[in-house]
């Protein structure tokens, strides 16, 4: 079946029901309960503190707040931060995520504490890595309702083999436990509140009940003496309330469309990009009647897809270096660089830098003449 | 060759794996990716970890350490790196020690 009307009945759709009063960058969804408005303020509290070393910070890590990284236009918006990130792959072989020399997110900072001891201003790059990933810092709206997505409907859009012969082989990533991965750039962790747990770990060396252990430096011990803070050094209520802020941010209401961004967004399905840029996607069940059951704007299949050998940079899973996860395009219109590295700093680069399985509609955009490409873009930036 | 930085690799990746090795105090599971598996020292080493915290677990095996996949009993050798495994451990000063590893299948 053609994706087409399909696709045109619930823009339709979706879009009746932003009618009303747009949604802001940084909302909450519409339709949560007086309780879980309050868990979104408190969550929002915890989601802005600053960490300090004597509030477990470090040893090592990349931020000192979640908001540090996710500030704009609001709180859960993109910042300009670029973090490392660094694996192995050999053909033929397992990625070897590097979890034993420090991978596979490389901690940029240290606390004066560990500097003393060691001497590093940053931690060691893996003398194993093969690929060195560069990671914007994306704005997370919306990413409840990807959460509330089924894994059978991730596993429709799948077709490793290309047997419709469109030059696509979506296909889903799996984490360390084989459960399907949806979250991060090579959609590797399954799960929003998985995602975040991990994160806090990660990129502020702040341990939770999830994640009690600290990373060692390089493969090395932790020094003694040079983070005193008991593990986990967050507990699980300021774990929850946290992932509860982020799982109620609201997609922000696409911009209202120009004759232009309306012939952009028609050129946008017609020259391919729909095929994994897929406009709408639907929840499942949820205890938070606010994500359960909706029809949202996603632009995104949370697949792999290979986007060539220019853009390749680490493995992680199943995904090979040159495999991505389809960037969700929410809140596309906030964002200030493209592409998981962030090489392009406008839409038409972003689109020119397409390889792989994209290099029949980037080739295509390319054909375009100048006003139908600007309508394209002027879509895009609705978003 | 010199034995010297092979004697040092010896002492020191052993520490190193050791002290990344998440510190289970109670019987615990734990659900990873086999990274590498030593037969002589009848031990491997799992990918587990958080989101994006992972963490390589250094699991020591023994007589009794009961492998399968399903019904099926395996020995270690027929656990490859990529593998997906579930593995019951209880703690030793040594580190985890596994009771039961069940390999796990992926689609």
């Amino acid at each position: 079946m053609s994706r087409g009307p399909a696709v045109a009945l619930l823009v339709a759709t979706v879009t009746a029901n932003h009618c009303n009063k747009p949604v802001n960058a940084g909302d909450a969804l519409r339709g949560l309960s007086g309780a879980e408005q309050d868990r979104f303020r408190r969550g929002r509290v915890v989601f802005d503190s600053v960490f300090t070393p004597e509030r477990g910070l470090g040893p090592l890590f990349n931020a000192t707040a979640c908001g540090e990284c996710h500030e704009d236009p609001a709180a859960g918006g993109s910042g300009d931060e670029v973090e490392v990130h660094a694996t192995a792959f050999h053909t033929g072989a397992a990625c070897d995520p590097l979890a034993g020399e420090g991978g596979p997110v490389i901690q940029l900072k240290v606390t004066p504490a560990l500097k003393a001891a060691l001497g590093i201003d940053s931690e060691p790059f893996p003398r194993d890595a093969t690929g060195r990933g560069m990671r914007t810092s994306l704005a997370i709206f919306g990413r409840g309702l990807l959460d509330a997505v089924p894994d059978a409907l991730i596993l429709s859009y799948a077709d490793s083999a290309d047997r419709n012969h469109d030059g696509i082989r979506g296909r889903p990533n799996r984490f360390v436990d084989g459960r399907i991965g949806r979250f991060g750039r090579k959609a590797f962790v399954p799960t929003l509140d998985e995602f975040n747990a991990g994160a806090f770990v990660a990129e502020m060396g702040v341990t939770d009940p999830p994640q009690p252990t600290e990373e060692t430096i390089g493969g090395a011990p932790i020094p003694p003496g040079v983070d005193p803070v008991a593990d986990p050094e967050i507990n699980q209520e300021q774990l929850d309330l946290t992932n509860d802020f982020v799982r109620f941010l609201a997609p922000p209401s696409p911009a209202p469309l120009t004759n232009e961004g309306r012939q952009g967004r028609e050129l946008f399905s017609r020259i391919g990009c729909a095929g994994c840029h897929i406009p709408t996607l639907r929840t499942g069940d949820s205890p938070t009647p606010a994500l359960a059951r909706k029809t949202f704007f996603a632009y995104t299949d949370l697949l792999l897809h290979d986007m060539g050998a220019d853009r390749a940079d680490i493995c992680l899973g199943l995904a090979t270096p040159s495999d991505f996860r389809t960037e969700p395009l929410i809140g596309l219109r906030f964002a200030k660089r493209f592409l998981h590295d962030g090489a392009a700093t406008t839409l038409e680069q972003a689109i020119k830098l397409h390889g792989g399985e994209a290099t029949g509609a980037r080739d295509q955009f390319n054909g375009l003449s100048g006003a139908r490409q600007a309508a394209l873009i002027a879509f895009l930036k609705s978003l | 060759m010199k034995r010297g930085p092979v004697v040092l690799l010896a002492v020191l990746i052993p520490l190193a794996l050791r002290a990344a090795r998440p510190q289970q105090t109670a019987p615990y599971t734990y659900h990873g990716t086999i990274q590498a598996v030593q037969l002589k020292a009848g031990s491997l080493d799992l990918i587990t970890g958080v989101g994006m915290a992972l963490r390589l677990v250094h699991v020591q095996t023994t007589s009794g350490t009961h492998i399968a996949n399903g019904s099926a009993p395996l020995a270690l050798g027929d656990l490859k790196p990529g593998t997906v495994i579930r593995a019951e451990c209880h703690p030793s000063d040594h580190g985890p020690v596994a009771d039961r590893i069940e390999k796990v299948a992926v689609p």
